[in-house]
């Protein structure tokens, strides 16, 4: 397991510098014969104040093991652990819950509410968990994001990279244990989406935050500190301080390697 | 164009259900109605069967056709501005205003005929039924044969379609300018046309003798039209209503009282849709119900009518002005179904953002809360200005002496129906998972 050597203060978690841990889990869609096993048997540990990577083609079930790891989705089996304490299986409301303090989400298509401006989509989820809106601690994390003059204005006033930094802002507003990002940078130019990444990795070198990111472009996966390759379901190899290059030149063999257990046992990961 | 239209009708049935519900149920009102007037027509009728059928279509089918034309047109506003992203989508992808627009009321026209056909059978048997109960109750000779002919198929196409045609119509013209928040200046003129003509059918009210036939019938115009012209103004009328009650829905209602308030103060455009049917329904109901009351009390206090007839004749009348009352309650349950039906989305983004399924439903239901106290105080207020004109002339007092049990009544269907439907809705909707929900082809 990665983490392995992170992992010192035992499964008890509490007080560890773990902020993620799957432990074999296994996620299939449909019934019978049609069925997909779009995770299956993922294990992974992640330290905090990590960046980290997920990668792998199109199908390979990115979007499910950040789902899944989010909480979002139920897992059919395995344990999700977010900074030391293991996600529930009950109610949607109980899941929410357990969420709302660990757990930010940033989505490809943003998913701000239109009705709300910058500012009240910002601490939306405060008010959903009751909690004492700091306006000082708000203004300060939009301000981080390059959007303290657009407070007033709605997501349909603005571009996608601000509404991304929006969604960011949001996702970081509650000081989560993990962000996580799937495809940030998806629907974005260039230039917006460096400036999306260079926010992701801020939020990880200066305030400490944990963040996993989903994307198909070595680009935007070196600037994590690590990346997860993941193939039909499974893990398919690791990387340590990703370049562009060596990003590439890995996902153009990830495709060759039908066996991705096999893959992360020859890599000793 | 119209294939294009034909298309998305036989791919997506279910986003059609809502007008095609209402269309159908239009039609098959203003038919079983109107099919009085064929049945007057008809050979061998005696002139006091005939008196009493044409009075009834032309009174009740009157003023329900025109409450049929408004409560088509708003179910049909309902679901043209729930599409506005499909429209931007088409017109990115290449399609002319006139296409879009050519499809939109393509769609809409397939829709009404459609709905008008299904209800071509189902208002002969409704019309029979009709006829029973006059005969019942003595008012039309036994021997009369019920005939369902050229009247009631064509006021029932005709203003199904016109209903449907002129929403759509109206609808994707403002669902083109889609940036443009504010209101546009055909609503404030369509709005005012309205009020004006409301008032001037109330009045019209004064004019006629204390015992015409027709008597209910001016009043009655008169409450839909003001009522259609509060509903229209009640994008102006909602955020005063919100700040008065901002206090007090999110003191009860929490984080989902504080997403009412900023949801309701954006979308008040789409919520005066959903208003149209409840200011109907409430000024209809008050109206129809308080004047019907007026009118037996005077005929019994005459004494011209020997009191089981005056019984008889007043089980007639609330049968009718029953079956308007009943018509509107299902159009503005089948209106708020599909309103809160089209929000899947919405709702899914704010469980995203950390909402609990429980956070939504308080949402839900502060919003309909608030609906039900605006298009509740509007209704009875439109409903008054015609009880009042009726009470008046019909009597030698301003106000009707019913009390006030009516009117709770009315209020009281009229919150369970608002608050109830939409809750049920989002509850239903809530069991989309939430990632499902979002990614769902708005
Ligand atoms: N809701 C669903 N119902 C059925 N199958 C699903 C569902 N979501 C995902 N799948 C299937 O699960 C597998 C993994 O999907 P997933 O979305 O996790 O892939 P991904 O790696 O994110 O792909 P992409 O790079 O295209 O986003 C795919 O085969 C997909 O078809
Ligand atoms: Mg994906």
């Amino acid at each position: 397991m990665f983490g392995s050597k992170r992992d010192k203060t035992g499964a008890s978690g509490r007080g560890t510098d773990e902020a993620l841990r799957l432990v074999k889990v296994s996620k299939s869609y449909g019934e019978g014969e049609s069925a997909v096993r779009a995770l299956d048997g993922v294990s992974l540990s992640l330290g905090r104040g990590t960046f980290t990577a997920v990668m792998g083609p199109s199908g390979s079930g990115k979007t499910t093991l950040l789902q899944c790891a989010a909480g979002l989705e139920r897992p059919d089996s395995g344990i999700v652990m977010v900074a030391g304490e293991e996600m529930g299986k009950g109610s949607e409301a109980e899941l929410t819950k357990f969420r709302r303090r660990r757990i930010g989400f940033v989505f490809q298509q943003y998913n701000l509410l239109p009705t709300l401006t910058v500012a009240q989509n910002t601490v939306l989820p405060l008010k959903l968990a009751g909690r004492r809106i700091d306006k000082a601690k708000a203004r300060s994390v939009l301000e981080q994001v390059g959007l303290a003059g657009r407070l007033k204005h709605r997501p349909d006033e603005l571009s996608g990279g601000q509404r991304q930094r929006v969604a960011i802002a949001r996702a970081l507003v509650t000081e989560p244990a993990v962000v996580f990002a799937d495809e940030p940078t998806g629907a974005l130019d260039i230039r917006s989406a460096r400036d999306v990444l260079h926010l992701l990795q801020e939020a990880v070198r200066v305030h400490g935050r944990t963040v996993v990111m989903v994307t198909h472009d070595p680009v935007a996966a070196s600037y994590a500190d690590s990346v997860v390759f993941l193939a039909d379901g499974r893990i398919a190899g690791h990387m340590e301080r990703p370049t562009v290059d060596a990003v590439a030149e890995r996902l153009a063999h990830l495709g060759d390697d039908i066996n991705g257990s096999d893959y992360a046992a020859q890599l000793g990961v | 164009m119209f294939a294009l239209a034909m298309r998305s009708i036989r791919q997506r049935p279910g986003r059609f259900a809502a007008t095609l519900f209402s269309s159908f149920l239009g039609a098959l009102i203003i038919m079983t109605f109107n099919s009085m007037h064929d049945t007057a027509a008809g050979a061998g009728v005696d002139d006091r069967s005939a008196e009493t059928l044409t009075v009834a279509a032309s009174v009740v089918g009157g003023y329900g056709s025109l409450l049929v034309f408004f409560a088509v047109a708003s179910t049909l506003t309902v679901a043209v501005r729930q599409r506005s992203e499909e429209i931007e989508l088409l017109r990115t992808t290449g399609a002319t205003p006139a296409q879009i627009k050519r499809m939109i009321v393509g769609e809409a026209v397939a829709v009404a005929l459609l709905g008008a056909a299904l209800a071509v059978v189902p208002a002969m048997f409704g019309g029979q039924l009709l006829l029973d109960v006059f005969q019942d109750s003595g008012q039309v000779a036994g021997s009369v044969e019920h005939s369902f002919g050229a009247i009631a198929l064509a006021t029932g196409f005709d203003i199904t379609l016109l209903a449907s045609v002129g929403a759509a119509f109206l609808a994707v013209r403002r669902a083109g300018r889609a940036a443009g928040r504010r209101p546009g200046r055909g609503r404030t003129f369509f709005a005012y046309a309205a009020l004006v003509a409301g008032a001037l059918s109330v009045s019209a009210t004064f004019l006629l003798d204390s015992d015409a036939e027709i008597m209910m019938a001016p009043p009655a115009y008169g409450a839909i039209l003001l009522s259609v012209g509060c509903a229209l103004f009640s994008t102006r009328i909602l955020p005063g209503v919100l700040s008065v009650l901002e206090g007090p829905i999110t003191a009860l209602a929490g984080a989902g009282g504080y997403l009412t308030v900023r949801n309701m103060r954006q979308r008040a455009a789409q919520l005066s849709n959903v208003l149209m049917p409840l200011i109907l329904f409430t000024g209809m109901a008050v109206a129809t119900l308080y004047m019907q009351g007026v009118e037996n009390d005077t005929v019994k206090a005459s004494g011209l009518v020997k009191a089981a007839d005056a019984k008889t004749l007043e089980t007639l009348n609330y049968a009718v002005v029953g079956i308007i009352v009943a018509f509107c309650c299902i159009m503005l349950i089948n209106t708020l179904y599909a309103a809160t039906s089209y929000r899947v989305r919405e709702f899914g983004q704010q469980r995203l953002a950390g909402a609990t399924p429980r956070q939504v439903l308080a949402m839900v239901g502060a919003e309909s809360a608030v609906l039900t106290v605006t298009g509740v105080a509007l209704g009875s207020l439109t409903g008054f200005a015609g009880i009042v004109a009726f009470t008046t002339v019909r009597t030698d007092q301003v106000l009707p002496g019913q009390g006030l049990g009516i009117w709770l009544a009315v209020a009281g269907i009229a919150a369970t129906v608002t608050i109830g439907t939409s809750m049920a809705t989002a509850w239903r909707q809530l069991r989309t998972p939430a990632v499902e929900a979002v990614a769902l082809a708005a």
